[in-house]
């Protein structure tokens, strides 16, 4: 489910827009499409090429359509053009029922004119797409995946020529379809040349976003290949993000629950062959020993642990916070080592932590009397795609005047109240929910807010309060006579 | 009066008093400090991790009981454990130590203070040694005075003889217990001395909240009976005797029969029948006072005897007739052990396989208690100078815990606060006499010989200090009664002064001299406390602070390796298992098991069902086709076994086997013998020695499957047993390996299904492996006959 659409102002737009596609939009023609697949475990990134020609004046709304099993993988989706860093507006129109696709409009910075052209770059990220082919394979076994995906790049518009290339991690490819009987080309459907697989070139496809098309033409191809790497599933992740003003601290707390979504481990694990794989340096593919996390530069205190207490194998380099402003690349490494190695079918789950200075993510906007907070989304598990997510801000107790701008819209979102340390009233706790996030989405979390005086005070207060009490009552009763005989 | 040294004389009385108590209370934060700070080297070196294994068991129960409540924890049933039994786990346990925890967690979080259940788990344990110092100054107090008192408290406070029980993880009953144990006694030692109904009763809850705590409040129940028989035995009868006990009696009777797992005890077991005697006993010797102020002495006489003898008469045979008809439990085994240390190893070898079970060794006794242990004699026999009523407590309490001790490891911990209070009191003598600078009064300038001297400085505290107090006139306030007793404790004093020092005939003016004589004994007394700490700090940082669920090593470099393998298998079944997936292990584990890798188990460290470990003790020891059907019949889905022999970890399950060997040979004496385990020579071997018995155990083939083939080649090597293991190891049929650790401790395996073609699975085995059946001899062709 792609999500990297900035305005949302779609509704007007989209009965505009949809009329004009379902008829074929004229407005644009593709001389080319060049898609490329770079097959991985858990995420398969997708970059689309479509060399666009205007056939009339003033064409800047251009239409993007995904078949429905594309879809249904996609989870990031962002379009610019080529050889520009900037991102071009994308607005979703969700499912269109007419035509059996998912349509996306990207604005063109320039309207084209007729005869203009344009190279639209789209790139996206699919999670899921691949499974596990044997779907058990013992420890010594190598990994092999496999890959489904439809023939024909769907385009809400006549095309001239289109390839698919699918590049696999390694030379080893086990297999791939041959589909037979397929439209728009006299030539060799699939060419393999090295670890990339080529379909096409297809000539003179007509505009293929229909229920007709897909029904009549599409074809599905698969590519069972070997990766060399472990398929990371972050089931749930937890992440919550504290801010306090009193300590001048950030505290970042991720749970994770880890699942190796590889070949299911066939019989049982040897710790002797794994020592003795270990020993001569060639571990299991799909045994996942330990990941490399990269943490932001200056946190300290970091924790990790399980259920069951720390986990005593892993290893954190930290670095120096860098000051604000210029874009260092110093970060803190964790090498996480789980208490096991996880193989296929296995899970872990563990829990990690650490403070930093809250000056690194926080400022201050004097004229509006607001702190500004920036924190990123999330951390980035690379290779790995996180099922679901939430992820809690808990700002200071009694700031007010909360606005927060997130860099994808969550799937639900809502304000509560959260009481821990010495609170009276509790602090408010911003809950976003996030499905299928992978290592594309990064981005901050920017969140505004005012804390008033009063408030900063209340903590001290309420703790001073409560010991005078107490030492008004022991001084009370030392000076009271409580006994009930006098002597 | 000359002085040794001056004292300020301005001070008013009230500053002096303020000052001190002051003091007094900043000495007792300090302490608190210093006991609650020494425990803590686990969560230092190591981290906030439960211990060893009953902790786990309270720990799973304390967060059974912050999370869902009193009343589900009270009901609750543990369909886990004891599989398929389960155990009713509100009614089996003391449920104190948890409702503490449950608490102290609670106000926690009322306040605002959401602090994790673990940390307070953890931390329960300090934070009630700090109470115990502070209930072991009161104890003191009310013995000699504050300045023991103060003494006391940081004795116990530091003692590694209770440490042992208390560090920071080790969240047992016991965390709680001692700090009920010395509270309950301060308690009634102040309902005795004042007569209060009120400190009766405060002393019979502080008794109640013990019952709920610790199985060990026994103790106590004993204690308190045994010191009111022995005042009336001495003739010290008093209606403040009376009020005290019997309020104490009854409302902590009544109110520890609440607790379930106790419930109707009090009545129908021996072990309570003291308490009940005495009490019955108090109400005659009252009546009879109460009788005797209304009849003549003559037909006084005549009544008591005979009513001592018919009272006599129908208790005893009361007691045996209720007795022998059940309706008084007869003495326990578990009470039997604590009289002969052989009896357990005879009848009942659950009890002697633990280790806290053996008897004491005597340099543990040093080892926990360092100068305490021989300073503590002298604190009695200090008592027996005064012996006011609270004396013969201590005395009592020191008798009966000292040979305790020595019975049983783990008693040792109802000794430290004893030898605590009486070191303090002897010491505090010691430092009273030399540090008050009054001089002796002497006409003629007497020079203490040199060899006086040196033997003043050079003996124990006891010897010197009592004999300057015995001659000094000043202790003249006692009462008239204790005077007879007085008298012939200081003649046994000054007969240890007379050994002592050979030249104290003479009627030369005795005491102490000059400030070089007190800074001598001032300086080497203050020596001792240092070392004392010292061992203390040692001990405790070395001996008492592993939490034995990590391990720790030294890497080459001289860092920290932490040998994780416990949790890492247990947190392998607890995320790759399913729920209900039933685990058998050795009862050792049970605990830890349900605690961290949340699995049922059949046999669990509460060993209360003797038949079912015992069960398990069989499979382990029959070979695999004897322990397959009972594994299937238990629908044990994993074995869990323990195996040091690659690292050198000894606290493994073949070093424990032969208990298990025991145990299983104690239901079924037929089918296991422990001879068998043996070589024909008696020894115990695990190499190519060793008997077929134990290489076709499962024990053995689980503890060794492929470890021989983990040395590639070369000659394998136990480092437990220090043997060589047969190069060709033992194959297994009916479990498959599932899991084995990083270091190999922990190994689990797999019990397979039935074969689903109905051979058994020996064949099926051989079958996979390619191996032909063997051909049974073709059928000898006839020969012709000629």
């Amino acid at each position: 489910m792609p999500r990297n659409w900035h305005t949302p102002l779609s509704l007007i737009l989209s009965a505009l827009v949809l009329p004009l596609c379902a008829s074929a939009a004229n407005s644009f023609e593709n001389t080319a499409i060049v898609r490329t697949v770079e097959l991985g475990g858990a995420l398969v990134h997708v970059t689309t090429t479509y060399a666009v020609k205007a056939l009339e004046d003033g064409s800047s709304v251009y239409t993007l359509a995904l078949g429905e099993q594309e879809h249904a993988h996609t989870s990031w989706l962002e379009a610019k053009l080529k050889g520009q860093a900037e991102v071009l507006p994308l607005e979703d129109f969700g499912y269109h029922p007419d035509s059996g696709v998912f349509l996306y409009t990207v604005e063109l910075p320039k309207a084209l004119n007729t005869n203009g052209t344009a190279n639209l770059v789209v790139e996206t990220v699919q999670t899921h797409a691949t499974f596990p082919w044997p779907q058990e394979a013992a420890q010594k076994d190598p990994q092999s995946l496999k890959y489904n995906a439809e023939l024909f790049v769907i385009s809400p518009y006549k095309t001239l020529v289109q390839r698919t290339k699918i590049r696999a991690p390694t030379t080893t490819v086990h297999s791939y379809t041959e589909p037979e009987d397929v439209a728009f080309t006299t030539d060799a459907v699939v060419t393999k040349a090295g670890a990339t697989i080529t379909y096409g070139p297809f000539h003179d496809i007509p505009a293929s976003a229909s229920q007709d098309f897909v029904d009549t033409k599409q074809k599905q191809v698969t590519v069972h290949y070997t990766y060399d790497h472990p398929v990371i599933e972050v089931k749930k992740l937890e992440r919550a993000v504290e801010i306090s003003h009193w300590g001048a601290n950030l505290n970042v707390d991720n749970t994770m629950v880890f699942y190796n979504a590889g070949p299911r481990l066939k019989g049982h694990f040897s710790r002797l062959e794994y020592q003795t794989q270990n020993y001569f340096g060639r571990g299991a593919a799909h045994m996942l020993p330990g990941i490399n996390l990269i943490l932001p530069a200056g946190i300290h205190s970091a924790y990790y642990y399980d259920l069951v207490g720390n986990v005593s194998t892993s290893h954190l380099r930290t670095a120096p916070s860098v000051p604000k402003g210029p874009n260092s690349n110093a970060y803190s490494l964790l090498e996480l080592r789980p208490r096991y190695p996880v193989m296929g079918g296995w899970n872990y789950s563990f829990t990690l932590g650490w403070d930093s200075p809250l000056q690194d993510y926080a400022g201050y906007d004097k004229s509006t009397g607001k702190h500004i907070v920036g924190v990123p989304l999330m951390t980035v598990i690379p290779t790995a795609v996180v099922d679901e997510a939430e992820i809690t801000l808990i700002l200071p107790e009694g700031a007010t005047d909360i606005e927060y701008f997130t860099p994808y819209p969550a799937l639900s979102e809502r304000i509560s109240n959260h009481i821990t340390y010495l609170d009276t009233i509790g602090r408010p706790k911003i809950t976003l929910k996030y499905k299928e996030l992978t290592d594309k989405h990064t981005g901050n979390i920017y969140v505004t807010y005012k804390v008033p005086f009063r408030a900063h005070l209340q903590k001290p207060l309420a703790v001073a309060m409560a010991f005078l009490g107490v030492f008004a009552i022991a001084l009370t009763w030392r000076r009271v006579d409580t006994r009930i005989r006098r002597k | 009066m000359p002085l040794a040294y001056s004292l300020p004389s301005n001070l008013s009385p009230a500053t002096v008093a303020n000052t001190s108590s002051l003091l007094r209370i900043i000495a007792l934060s300090l302490i608190s400090g210093a006991a609650i700070a020494s425990r803590l080297f686990a969560v230092i070196n190591f981290e906030s991790i439960i211990h060893e294994f009953d902790p786990w068991f309270n720990y799973r129960a304390t967060k059974v009981l912050a999370e869902k409540g009193f009343y589900e924890f009270w009901n609750w049933f543990d369909p886990t454990a004891w599989y398929p039994l389960g155990r009713v786990v509100g009614g089996t346990i003391y449920p104190g130590l948890m409702a503490t925890s449950g608490v102290i967690y609670n106000v926690l979080h009322a306040l605002h203070l959401p602090v994790d259940i673990r940390n307070i788990c953890v931390l329960l344990a300090p934070g009630f040694s700090a109470l115990t110092a502070w209930s072991t100054y009161m104890f003191t107090k009310e013995m000699k005075d504050e300045s023991a008192g103060l003494l006391a408290a940081a004795f116990i406070g530091i003692a590694p003889g209770y440490i042992s029980r208390s560090v920071a993880g080790s969240y047992d009953n016991e965390a709680i217990a001692i700090f009920l144990l010395m509270f309950t006694f301060y308690c009634w030692i102040k309902a005795l001395k004042t007569g209060s109904a009120f400190f009766g009763t405060l002393t019979a809850l502080f008794y109640f909240y013990m019952v709920a705590a610790w199985g060990g409040y026994a103790f106590i129940t004993n204690m308190i009976p045994l010191h009111a028989l022995t005042l009336i035995l001495m003739g010290r009868f008093s209606s403040r005797l009376y009020v005290a006990y019997s309020s104490w009696y009854a409302i902590g009777t009544l109110s520890s029969m609440q607790v379930p797992f106790v419930g109707f005890q009090p009545v129908r077991t021996s072990e309570h029948m003291a308490a009940l005697g005495v009490f019955g006993l108090l109400q005659i010797v009252a009546f009879a006072g109460m009788v005797r102020t209304h009849v003549s002495s003559k037909q006084f006489q005549s009544i008591l005897y005979s009513s001592v003898i018919v009272i006599g008469l129908v208790g005893a045979l009361a007691f045996g007739g209720l007795t022998y008809k059940g309706w008084i439990a007869p003495w326990t085994g578990r009470f039997y052990s604590l009289w002969d240390t052989g009896y357990a190893k005879k009848y009942i070898p659950i009890i002697a396989s633990v280790s806290e079970h053996q008897p004491t060794a005597w340099p543990s006794f040093f080892m926990d208690l360092q100068f305490l242990i021989f300073i503590f004699p002298a604190g009695v026999v200090l008592c027996f100078r005064e012996l006011r009523d609270e004396h013969v407590f201590v005395i009592i309490y020191a008798l009966v815990a000292s040979y305790f001790a020595g019975v049983m490891v783990r008693l040792m911990l109802t000794l430290t606060p004893v030898v605590c209070v009486a070191a303090a009191v002897a010491f505090s003598s010691l430092l009273d006499t030399y540090l008050d600078p009054v001089e002796p009064a002497v006409s003629e300038a007497v020079v203490p010989s040199t060899e006086a001297d040196s033997a003043a400085a050079a003996s124990p505290a006891s010897g010197s200090s009592l004999g300057t107090d015995a001659a000094a006139p000043a202790t003249g306030k006692k009462a008239k009664k204790a005077a007879a007793t007085e008298s012939s404790a200081s003649g046994l004093a000054s007969g240890l002064i007379a050994a002592l020092s050979p030249s104290d005939k003479s009627s030369k003016p005795r005491g102490i001299f000059g400030l070089d004589t007190r800074s001598l004994v001032i300086f080497n007394a203050f020596g001792m406390l240092l070392f004392f700490v010292l061992h203390c700090t040692y001990v405790t940082s070395s001996a008492y602070s592993s939490p034995s669920v990590v391990l720790a090593s030294t890497n080459p470099d001289g860092s920290q390796h932490i040998i994780d393998d416990f949790r890492e298998a247990y947190y392998w079944l607890r995320q790759n298992t399913p729920e209900d997936a039933v685990v058998m292990s050795w009862w050792d584990y049970g605990y830890q098991i349900a605690g961290m890798a949340d699995r049922p188990t059949l046999v669990d460290n509460n060993t209360w069902n003797n038949t079912h470990i015992a069960t398990v003790g069989k499979a382990m020891s029959s070979t695999e086709e004897v322990a397959y059907p009972i594994l299937r019949k238990h629908d044990v889905e994993y074995v869990l076994v323990i195996f040091g022999g690659l690292i050198g970890y000894s606290g493994d399950d073949i070093n424990k086997f032969l208990w298990m060997v025991r145990i299983a040979q104690g239901v079924w004496p037929d089918e296991i013998q422990e001879p068998n385990y043996f070589t024909p020579k008696g020894e115990y071997r695990i190499d190519d020695a060793a008997p077929a018995t134990m290489k076709e155990s499962l024990m053995y083939k689980m503890s060794y499957y492929r470890f021989a083939e983990l040395f590639g080649g070369q000659q394998a090597v136990d480092r437990v047993r220090g043997q060589q293991v047969p190069k060709t190891g033992p194959t297994l049929d009916h479990l498959d390996e599932a899991f084995t650790s990083e270091n190999w401790i922990v190994r689990i395996y797999q019990v397979k299904k039935e074969d689903p073609l109905g051979r058994d699975l020996k064949s099926a085995n051989a079958f996979e492996q390619g191996k032909k059946r063997k051909k049974t001899k073709p059928l000898a062709r006839r020969k012709a006959v000629v």
